[in-house]
């Protein structure tokens, strides 16, 4: 699954630890879920989105595979 | 959203994985100890002390809360415990094999079930580790 997290983040002047703090995950987290290697809950997904104020659909994309 | 109640594993604190790493030692220390005070003991019963002490030491490790325990790190927990019990069963069938091909039969005095949460214990231990590094891996 594709994710504009990083775009967003750049967008929002946060860095990884930031946005960690306010979805009350680890930074490794945040950073894995950028890099594709781990698909977070649908839980942590919506905080995300509500973080970036912005559609689940803006920020996740299914990719071919999926 | 709630977790039932029954299901849920309570996890021990980081502070516990310092005393899992004194369960590695001692068993080995305490095998030395019983051989220098010429206590009769066979090396099957010496095995199963270590296996023992062993199979705690990883047990009180994969039962040890990281120190951030987030949603990536309880996927890690149930992918291992997963992972975990499949190279176990692969694990036995190989020793099983290795010792019909050795001794013409598939048991062994050796399969206890001290040796059996060692090495299951020791899978996990080992799947959980891996993800985390593969995860930090660039």
């Amino acid at each position: 699954m594709k994710n504009t997290i990083k775009v967003e983040r750049a967008r929002h002047n946060l860095t990884q630890q930031d946005l960690a703090e306010k979805v009350q995950v680890s930074r490794q987290t945040i950073n894995s879920i950028e890099a594709g290697k781990y698909v977070p809950s649908t839980v942590l997904a919506l905080k995300i989105s509500k973080v970036f104020g912005i559609a689940l659909e803006e920020i996740f994309e299914l990719e071919e595979g999926d | 959203m709630k977790e039932k109640s029954i299901l849920h594993v309570p996890l021990l604190s980081p502070a516990w994985k310092k005393v899992a790493f004194l369960f590695f030692p001692l068993p080995v220390l305490l095998v030395i100890g019983m051989a220098l005070v010429q206590m009769e003991i066979s090396p099957d019963d010496s095995a199963q002390i270590i296996y023992g002490f062993w199979a705690i030491g990883f047990g009180i490790l994969n039962l040890s809360r990281e120190k951030e325990e987030d949603e990536m790190i309880k996927s890690f927990r149930l992918q291992a415990f997963q992972t975990g019990f499949y190279w176990l069963i692969w694990g036995l069938g190989a020793l099983m094999m290795i010792n019909y091909l050795r001794f013409g039969r598939i048991t062994s005095e050796i399969f206890s079930a001290y040796l059996v949460l060692f090495l299951l214990n020791a899978y996990i231990y080992g799947a959980f580790q891996y993800q985390k590094y593969m995860c930090n891996k660039d």
